[in-house]
């Protein structure tokens, strides 16, 4: 195994080790509030602004890097507009709609090791018995994963993609702090192991394991840099959605990536 | 138990049944009615900007700015004024119009397929939904609330909520400057460019 995943690992571990405090309350985040702020928000019961109000106070997960964060935020934001952007539109303009489609498919079935491996160790036997008969369908029947034939039918047209991070989740590993890392954008330390851990089982990055003699191994880059391009459409598009719209841009990104995590672990 | 109970007691759970499932019903009727009408015009549309216009009104029909509004701002929404109340209403609406119609792209037709609805409180109903369109699945949760008739109160995509998302944006602009910095970032978020 690569040396770096195994690193980018253990580093997250402590990292996630120490972090284990919980998000603060309302009561502490509106007393750090400047001077002249509002009356702190005492209880839960003040935050609600009505009897179906059950929002809470918004806090979802702790930010003790928010200064940093928010200095990558702006560095990655500039990166996808002088980047990313290009380079997703430019993949659109040169693959039409069909080809993509496949592309997407062939990356997306040959992640089947990172979710049925997940789907095991977090219990669920039958979601990895659907996502086996998912995989084989649409290796098969599908032309290698081209054509995403298991959409037809239906114990696995809509199976929940389990990964290391919901794992983590599900055997209750809180999030510990939120991080935003340089150019991949929004994790938290635990979702940052997991995501090694995803990386490691992901096929599309097993050329990576092999060196050969010569130090001759440039293909090895092809399959991880073709993946890594053809999701940036749909990634920049998911992005902009957000940010368009956005009051503050960086707690937009930060609560939806916390609230789609949580989401993604109870499924 | 006596013949008598034993003929009411499934009788008196049919009708408790009835009970529930009515507001779920009235609600899933009204959501499909509201669906539909989006989905028209978003179909007929020739341009973003011709989608937003139009579907304006039929939003205005369904869905509880007001309850949206206040829950977006949060706790501080008791220290507002009125005319304060009133002008965060009226540019977070203009702000939840454009970001419902930037989801359509016009001349396309989603299909949506409605999951079984929910209850969680007495006056609420969640209607789930898979929206399929463009080639990708999306799970959508209406959020419905009784207020005079069944209105959208939330809109729950991939697990975010759009309340619970800018509730956690103005919330922390208040803390930080009161109603003034909440209606000026509102106002900023309107007037940029889409």
């Amino acid at each position: 195994m690569n040396p770096k995943p195994l690193l980018l690992a253990l580093t997250a571990s402590a990292l996630a080790s120490c972090a284990v405090t919980k998000a603060p309350t309302a009561a502490a985040s509106a007393a750090k509030s400047k001077s002249g702020a509002p009356k702190a928000v005492l209880n839960d019961a003040a935050a609600k602004t009505d009897e179906l109000d059950d929002y809470g106070t918004g806090t979802t997960v702790s930010d003790p890097l928010e200064k940093v964060n928010r200095a990558t935020f702006w560095v990655n934001d500039g990166l996808y507009t002088v980047l990313f952007r290009p380079l997703a539109k430019g993949y659109e303009k040169a693959f039409p709609k069909f080809l993509r489609t496949g592309i997407d498919n062939v990356f997306d079935n040959a992640k089947y090791p990172v979710r049925v491996v997940n789907c095991v160790l977090q219990g669920k036997f039958d979601r990895a018995g659907h996502e086996t008969k998912k995989f084989a369908l649409n290796t098969f029947a599908g032309v290698g994963g081209l054509v995403r034939i298991s959409d037809k039918v239906v114990d696995t047209a809509d199976i929940p993609a389990e990964d290391s991070g919901q794992t983590f989740g599900v055997w209750g590993i809180p999030h510990g702090p939120y991080i935003v890392l340089p150019l991949i954008g929004p994790s938290s330390a635990r979702d940052f192991v997991g995501l090694a851990g995803d990386y490691a089982m992901n096929p599309a990055n097993y050329g990576l394991y092999f060196h050969d003699k010569n130090g001759n191994h440039d293909w090895m880059y092809i399959p991880p840099s073709a993946n890594t391009l053809r999701s940036m459409p749909g990634q920049m598009k998911t992005y902009d959605e957000l940010r368009k719209d956005a009051v503050d841009p960086y707690l937009a990104v930060r609560d939806a990536y916390i609230q789609q995590r949580n989401e993604a672990v109870k499924k | 138990m006596t013949k008598r109970t034993f003929l009411a007691a499934p009788l008196l759970a049919l009708l408790t049944a009835g009970l529930h499932a009515a507001p779920a019903d009235e609600a899933m009727s009204r959501l499909r009615g509201a669906v539909n009408e989006v989905l028209g015009i978003a179909t007929k549309a020739s341009s973003k900007s011709t989608l937003a216009v139009s579907v304006t009104p039929v939003l205005r029909k369904h869905i509880s700015f007001e309850t949206m509004t206040r829950r977006a701002v949060g706790p501080g929404w008791n220290s507002f004024k009125p005319d304060e109340k009133a002008k965060a209403t009226q540019l977070f609406s203009s702000l939840v119009v454009r970001t419902y119609a930037n989801k359509f792209t016009p001349g396309e037709q989603p299909r949506v397929d409605y999951k079984t609805a929910t209850s969680p409180a007495a006056g609420r109903v969640d209607v789930p939904t898979t929206l399929l369109y463009q080639g990708s699945r999306y799970s959508v949760t209406y959020r419905m609330e009784q207020a005079g008739g069944w209105l959208i109160t939330d809109v729950v995509i991939e697990g975010v909520s759009m309340i619970a998302n800018y509730r956690s944006q103005l919330d922390s602009v208040f803390k930080k400057g009161g109603a003034p910095a909440v209606l000026t970032s509102l106002q900023q978020s309107v007037s940029k460019q889409s």
